[in-house]
């Protein structure tokens, strides 16, 4: 009951800046409203997203620009609660699987384990991440979802054959389906450990990922429970910035 | 400010040391926090937990030596008290350390 309410006068009490112009300390305009305060949602609704709904974000991705117009994604809408929950279980498996080998907190390996890590976190420092590594334990003992029981789930391959850095276009195309999702009400939430599909080959043949596509990212897609979109603080980044013939920090 | 140097950068920090990590932590007003627990049932880290009946049921960060608490902010997005925030961002140190970071704020309407 509560929440219906703040939801209401959160729709209702908001003032808007101008849109296709600025003046100095104007109010957000409804664009800046939703990059700021769209959070990733981790808890949903078990109500489908209408399909008409989950269509017109897929058309905030069709528009995206793309290097060399190359346009290199492929879309893969999941909206089978079977069917999710079968990937759910198998991501699962895998974390104890990697949680077995490289958690040298808990694993029955002992040194073993540790020497594993070391090897695999230098290997691949970006999957093995700290932030990663304890989410393979999180997940591997329950505590995190891969989908965060989301009804629709958008995964987002990439054309291996695209222009340039094609990584770079299927991230902006996958951020434009978000924006626009919170913008319609939805949540979504990214979700990186779609990655751990690349090892099951069940997998890979039931979706179709083969060459030229390479799985890169899931979307998590639904109502929220709750109002879990907000303005939050954040790290200033140190900003090097050249002008008048000299640099300076700008934060 | 500076970057790496080359000890740092073959320095694979050991995840669980809290002496070696600075991880995320965030701070509770237990003033404001009702213990309606929607911070624990979305934080990505699981380290939020409620404890307590009636009045004093309140929420608490997990007490292991390094939680996961990646200073996201989506416990204090989702608390509709402003019971909850982030003290400051992660550092693990070594290969991982944070660069070219100051203190956290929220978004200012230049
Ligand atoms: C490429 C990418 C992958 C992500 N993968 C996951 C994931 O697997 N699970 C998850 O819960 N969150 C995932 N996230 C969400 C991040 O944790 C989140 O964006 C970050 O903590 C900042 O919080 P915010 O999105 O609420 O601003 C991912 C985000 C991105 C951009
Ligand atoms: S969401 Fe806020 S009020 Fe609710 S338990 Fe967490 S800190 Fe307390
Ligand atoms: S900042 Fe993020 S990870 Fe840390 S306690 Fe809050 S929701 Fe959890």
């Amino acid at each position: 009951m509560m929440e219906t309410a703040t939801e209401e006068k959160r729709r209702r009490d908001v003032s808007f800046g101008e849109m296709y112009t600025w003046h100095e300390g104007m109010e957000w305009n409804p664009v800046e409203r939703v990059i700021l305060e769209r959070r990733s949602v981790r808890r949903y609704k078990e109500e489908q997203v209408p399909e008409k709904l989950v269509r017109r974000v897929l058309e905030a991705g069709r528009f995206a620009p793309s290097a060399g117009n190359s346009q290199p994604w492929k879309f893969i809408v999941i909206r089978d609660p079977g069917m999710l929950e079968e990937m759910e279980k198998y991501v699962r498996l895998r974390c104890r699987l990697l949680k077995f080998l490289l958690d040298w907190e808990s694993s029955p390996l002992g040194r073993l384990s540790w020497f594993l890590s070391q090897v695999y976190i230098r290997l691949m420092p970006n999957e093995l991440h700290p932030i990663p590594f304890g989410a393979i334990r999180l997940i591997a003992d329950g505590k995190l979802r891969l989908f965060h029981g989301a009804p629709t789930v958008i995964l987002v391959l990439m054309d291996r054959r695209g222009v340039s850095k094609p990584q770079v276009d299927v991230g902006i195309c996958g951020q434009n389906m978000v924006l626009a999702a919170h913008s319609l009400g939805l949540g979504t939430c990214w979700v990186g450990f779609v990655e751990l599909f690349k090892f099951g080959t069940k997998w890979k043949r039931k979706l179709g990922i083969k060459w030229p596509y390479r799985l890169m990212e899931g979307i998590a897609l639904g109502y929220p429970v709750g109002e879990p979109d907000g303005m939050v603080a954040r790290e200033l980044h140190e900003i090097d910035w050249w002008e008048d013939g000299r640099k300076r920090a700008v934060f | 400010m500076g970057y790496l140097t080359f000890r740092e950068r073959m320095t694979i920090p050991t995840y669980n040391d809290p002496e070696a990590c600075r991880v995320g932590k965030v701070v509770i007003d237990h003033e404001k926090c009702n213990g309606c627990g929607n911070c624990a049932l979305i934080c990505p880290g699981a380290c939020l937990y409620v404890a307590g009946i009636g009045k004093d049921r309140k929420a608490y960060m997990i007490e292991r030596m390094v939680p996961d608490c990646m200073s996201c902010n989506d416990c204090a997005a989702i608390c509709r008290r402003g019971a909850i925030k982030a003290a400051h961002g992660y550092d693990f140190g070594g290969f991982y350390k944070v660069l070219h970071r100051a203190e956290m704020v929220p978004p200012r309407n230049f």
